[in-house]
């Protein structure tokens, strides 16, 4: 099961292993492990980059996996995943 | 070997690959990969020139295809040697060629039957064993499997395309545990279809142009994964499917094709027993010699003996005689035919009857033509009689054996207008933005598009380049700019094999049925085919019909080909610029040559020919060479050693001969080296190659004792003359035709300009100009007559009478069916044509808008007419008796009211539009009908394209400011004058400058006028150029020449009517 998120988020990135943490409404998640990453095609006709995706598990109070996407430089938190 | 792309689409996949083989193997090199593949889709019209740029780049090139096969499956297939790819050729061509609905697909049967020497991988997702599979259908993948392993044995694989996803990567798990399970060795590929990442975009906008559909209606599923990654990108992607790219390496290495590029392989000719070729050649070269020149001379034995020893020596003594064959068997059927371009240089080819113009008496070079030195297949061209092209080929056809010959493909690539069209579409921009942007564009490449819209007058005014909106829109149609589209059947070019052709090329149907290469003529020159090009030429349909018309007319039995080179008539009129329809000369540039230069022999000609070419008009040789001729500037050669090549062009380097003759009298080259030279100097050479050879012609002058500074301003001349120059061979082929129909033109007036408008389309000129011309000369021009016209123009006691071939809409069949029923007695009324024709309302509405019932009532009563005689005729051919009271003898010549509606008149200040004739209110009566003048002239506009009866200018209320065209002659040079015309055509030729010049041909009904529109005038008028049917002109009269005239236009505008 997961849940449809797409708000914005605030991304710790290190140059060698991708997303370390994240901020999603006001709370730190530390990624724990990236689970797998793609790529999507956008609707390019309207000036939309191509979006990467990358899935994670990340823990706040308890762990969990979410789906973070990157556009352009902008950040949000795309699924919520069980 | 590491990791190599074995699958991948270039543009050649036509709309489903957004990279050029260049391009492609350009990354390849940036990856270091020693080889690549390149598999477009059921074709391999790519596959040479990649094979070719590989070689360079020191790649190893794997040709294949990614093929169909029956059920709608993919199949991807490398050619691993020879064998391998004659296999491929056969299997596309059988795919291509097949009767089925689903073509092109391979079945079973065809890979039965062409697989030795291929690799099969297992194909992308639409594979049969990945879609089997994907259905879950373990089963019937395993029993696809079978098959393909059966036919491949060990060289079957199964393909595994990773594509990222939210799914991750399913398919490729369960196709490498299929394989694993049935023992097939797996293969990592990409599934190539464009070079960056970010390219999907173009891929996908490609895709959407060939499925017709817009971006956003896309079928899925969408990736932007299919670009040409690194072999590190894919070693990562496949790190936990080991071997899978170590494998690519290992079937790289398997394929090992040499295609044995420039080869000869030309077509066998079939000789008599105990004759060689070369034996076969010489006796016919030695006697047709003799036949010509009434004897062999030493000169004339020496020269045979070195081209038959060239000839021999480069292995295309059957080339020859198959195309002496050729020529044979259509004169002996009466089709004209010859040779053109530098074939024409040869004396072989002179003496085998192949050309007409004599090689020793025009002083021409052999080696332009061919030479030891030369490393390509000659090429003689033919130019035959349009109307009996096709009997040629198809004697072609039945002597070589269809499997062995074939038409050769053109392909079609984007420019601007093809690009915004397409591109908009998909895009779903507005019909009108497109339209808009459309406009005033004409051969322009789309990625130049911008640079022009800043710089051309026509485009600068236009708001839709400048849109923000629209920005991207445009950058992605520069994108797309060359990219193929399509194959299309070459206009003259015919293959003929060595052997079986589709051993060697794969062949297709054209969209008309033809069967085509999937080469075009470069590839196939670089396969060492011939290609014969048979062209079809209206001007010796034309030659051909006048000859007969006055033979069946005036009972005069003409040899044009004997006809006297030195009759004064034709080159007054030549002279006088009056050269509509003769050709070669009729263009603006070469009337106006006529007015200057004053040609009075047939040498002229040829001289005229090459003068009005980019080489000497860029080099203002034109001037310089007319100068001298005047006796207004002495002679003078800047070397003494050069009197020989340039004298008979007074100095002047007129020809590409010439540049032969100049670099081996100046420099001491043999002509084979100096071909190679003036070859290398016509192609795009940096500037340092340019200089390397420079370098090279001044030492070797510099050994014979030329001054530096002489050497260095000849090869200035020869530089700048070589890329543009023209071939004597080719003009002096050409000034045979050109003066034939000048003095067709001359002595007998309304057969020619009747040929002519019989032939359209062809030339300069529309058909109402012609028709005007004809006038001029005297003849008249009398509208079609059911009773009289035929399916061409023909000629009446002295006039031309309009074919029934120029009545908008009419049908062969209905043609055929008036010449038919006229046979068995003249038509006696408008119920009697209708009866006894076949023809629809429409037809017989034109046929009576525009004359050719005038005989029998007015237009108008008859219009009226027209559908009751049609219900009657309808009802007397159906089982049911006609009605009492449709009996339609009232309708025989009862005067009816006028029907016709008087079209609208256009309000004062109104821009003219052709399609919409200025109106006079005040009507004249009509001879025979009630239609006035004005109407009529409507009527043979809208209907047979001529003004007959007026024109449409007689209609304006010109003030007396306008000077009519004719009337242009008698006065001064310098004088202001305003025109007002419709346009014929523009014309933007090479200049010095480099600047831009727009040659506009005008015409007013008294005549054509040749108006110059430089950049100054461009820039304020340019919204016009290009756009305004019809335009108000004013400019100055300009005489380059005693008898040339032109406008050097100071203002232009649309022409507007009077109120």
């Amino acid at each position: 099961m997961s849940k449809l998120i797409d708000e914005p988020i605030t991304v710790h990135v290190s140059k060698e292993s991708g997303p370390t943490a994240f901020i999603w409404r006001k709370r730190l998640y530390r990624v724990i492990n990236i689970l797998s990453w793609w790529r999507e095609p956008s609707e390019w006709w309207n000036g939309e980059p191509v979006r990467i995706l990358i899935r994670v598990t990340a823990e706040c109070k308890r762990p969990g996996i979410y789906e973070l996407c990157k556009s352009d430089s902008d950040w949000s938190l795309r699924r919520l995943l069980d | 070997m590491s990791f190599v792309h074995l699958h991948v689409h270039s543009y050649y996949s036509f709309l489903d690959g957004a990279a050029g083989p260049a391009e492609l193997l350009e990354k390849a090199r940036h990856f270091g990969m020693s080889a690549l593949a390149l598999t477009d889709h059921n074709r391999l019209t790519g596959a040479i020139r990649f094979y070719d740029a590989a070689k360079k780049l020191g790649i190893k090139p794997i040709i294949g295809a990614e093929i169909n096969i029956e059920g709608g499956y993919h199949l991807t297939l490398l050619c691993k040697d020879m064998p391998g790819y004659s296999n491929l050729c056969r299997l596309l061509t059988a795919m291509h060629c097949s009767k089925s609905p689903d073509r092109p697909a391979a079945t079973r049967s065809m890979l039965d039957s062409y697989h030795e020497g291929l690799i099969a991988l297992s194909g992308c997702r639409l594979g049969e064993v990945p879609q089997l599979l994907i259905k879950g259908e373990p089963l019937g993948a395993a029993r696809a499997a079978g098959f393909y392993r059966e036919i491949f044995r060990h060289d079957f694989f199964i393909e595994l395309i990773r594509h990222p996803s939210r799914r991750g990567a399913p398919t490729c798990y369960l196709l490498s545990s299929f394989a694993q399970e049935h023992g097939i060795p797996v293969v990592a590929t990409n599934n190539v279809h464009h070079l960056g990442m970010r390219d999907y975009r173009i891929h996908e906008l490609l895709n959407a142009i060939r499925l017709i559909v817009p971006v956003t209606q896309l079928p899925g599923p969408r990736t932007v994964e299919q670009y040409f990654k690194s072999p590190a990108e894919m070693e990562r992607l496949f790190n936990d499917f080991p071997g899978a790219t170590a494998m690519s390496g290992e079937i790289a290495s398997r394929c090992n094709l040499d295609l044995e590029l420039g080869r000869p392989r030309f077509p066998r000719f079939d000789l008599p027993v105990g004759q060689t070729a070369a034996g076969l050649l010489r006796k016919l070269a030695y006697d047709g010699t003799v036949q010509k020149y009434g004897g062999l001379t030493q000169e004339l034995a020496d020269r045979l003996q070195m081209e038959l020893d060239t000839i021999e020596k480069l292995g295309f003594c059957s080339y020859f005689l198959v195309v002496w064959d050729i020529v044979r068997w259509a004169r002996a059927r009466g089709i004209r035919c010859q040779a053109r371009g530098s074939a024409v240089d040869s004396l072989v080819v002179y003496a085998l009857d192949i050309s007409i113009a004599d090689p020793i008496h025009y002083d021409l070079l052999f080696e332009r033509f061919m030479h030891p030195l030369r490393n390509e297949p000659p090429d003689i061209d033919l130019d035959i009689d349009r109307r009996r092209r096709d009997e040629v080929r198809d004697y072609i056809y039945r002597k070589y054996g269809a499997e062995n010959v074939s038409c050769v493909a053109t392909i079609n690539t984007y420019l601007a207008r093809g690009a915004i069209r397409d591109a908009g579409k998909a895009l779903q921009i507005p019909q009108a933005t497109i339209e808009e942007a459309c406009k005033g564009i004409h051969w322009l490449s789309a990625s130049k598009l911008m640079e022009k819209a800043e710089t051309l007058p026509e485009l600068k005014d236009s708001s839709v380049y400048r849109r923000p909106d629209l920005k991207e829109f445009f950058k992605t149609c520069a994108a797309i700019d060359g990219f193929p589209k399509h194959l299309s059947v070459h206009l003259g070019g015919l293959l003929i094999g060595e052997n079986r052709l589709s051993d060697l090329v794969p062949l297709e149907p054209s969209s008309g049925g033809d069967i085509i290469s999937q080469y075009d003529k470069d590839d196939i020159e670089r396969l060492g085919l011939v290609k014969m090009d048979l062209l079809a030429l209206p001007t010796m349909t034309v030659i051909e019909e006048a000859v007969r018309s006055i033979k069946q007319g005036r009972g005069l039995d003409i040899d044009i080909d004997k006809i006297p080179r030195d009759d004064p008539a034709p080159f007054a009129m030549l002279r006088d610029g009056k050269t509509i329809g003769v050709f070669q000369l009729e263009s603006p540039a070469q009337r106006e040559m006529a007015g200057r230069l004053l040609p009075q022999t047939f040498d002229d000609i040829i001289v005229s020919l090459s003068l009005v070419r980019p080489g000497p008009l860029k080099t203002s040789m034109d001037k310089v060479y007319l100068k001298r001729r005047h006796g207004r500037e002495a002679v003078e050669h800047l070397h003494p050693s050069l009197e020989g090549a340039l004298g008979e062009t007074l100095g002047v380097i007129l020809y590409q001969e010439q540049v032969l003759r100049v670099a081996h009298d100046l420099a001491g080259m043999s002509y084979a080296e100096a071909d190679g030279f003036r070859r290398a100097m016509t192609h795009d050479r940096t500037e340092d190659e340019m200089g390397k050879m420079r370098l090279s012609f001044i030492r070797c002058a510099m050994k014979k004792g030329v001054k530096r500074d002489v050497a260095e301003e000849v090869f200035g001349h020869l530089a700048a003359f070589a890329a543009y120059g023209f071939c004597k061979a080719h003009a002096a082929a050409y000034a045979v035709l050109s003066y034939q129909t000048l003095w067709l033109k001359c002595h007998y007036p309304a057969e020619f300009m009747a040929a002519i408008l019989s032939n359209q389309p062809m030339g300069y000129y529309p058909p109402r100009v012609l028709a005007a011309d004809a006038r001029r000369s005297g003849v008249v021009v009398l509208p079609p007559d059911v009773n009289r016209s035929s399916d061409h123009y023909a000629v009446e006691d002295g006039a031309i009478r309009v074919s029934l071939s120029q009545v908008k809409g009419i049908t062969g069949e209905t043609i055929a069916s008036i010449i038919r029923e006229r046979g068995k007695g003249r038509f006696t009324s408008l119920r009697d044509f209708i009866l006894r024709v076949e023809a629809s309302q429409p037809i017989l509405e034109n046929l009576v808008k525009v004359g050719a019932l005038d005989a029998f009532g007015k237009r108008g009563d008859m219009l009226a007419g027209v559908p009751t005689l049609l219900q009657f005729k309808r009802h007397t051919t159906s089982s049911n008796p006609p009605l009492i009271g449709d009996m339609p003898g009232q309708y025989d010549s009862t005067h009816v009211p006028d029907t016709i509606g008087a079209k609208q008149s256009a309000g004062p200040d109104a821009i003219v539009d052709p399609n919409h004739v200025i109106a006079s209110e005040t009507k004249q009566s009509f001879d025979r009908s009630t239609q006035t003048v004005r109407e009529s002239l409507l009527n043979e506009r809208e209907i047979l394209s001529l003004d007959l009866s007026a024109h449409p200018l007689d209609f304006c209320n010109l003030d007396k400011g306008f000077t009519r065209i004719k009337d242009l002659p008698a006065l001064a040079t310098g004088r202001s004058v305003k025109l007002a015309g419709s346009v014929i055509r523009y014309q933007t030729p090479p200049t010095r400058t480099g600047k831009r010049v727009v040659y506009v041909i005008m015409e007013d009904g008294t005549g054509v006028a040749d108006v110059t529109v430089f950049s100054d005038v461009q820039e304020k008028c340019g919204k016009y150029l290009f756009r305004s049917g019809w335009l108000e002109v004013r400019g100055k009269i300009q005489r380059r020449g005693p008898k040339s005239l032109s406008i050097i236009a100071d203002v232009i505008k649309p022409l507007r009517q009077r109120s």
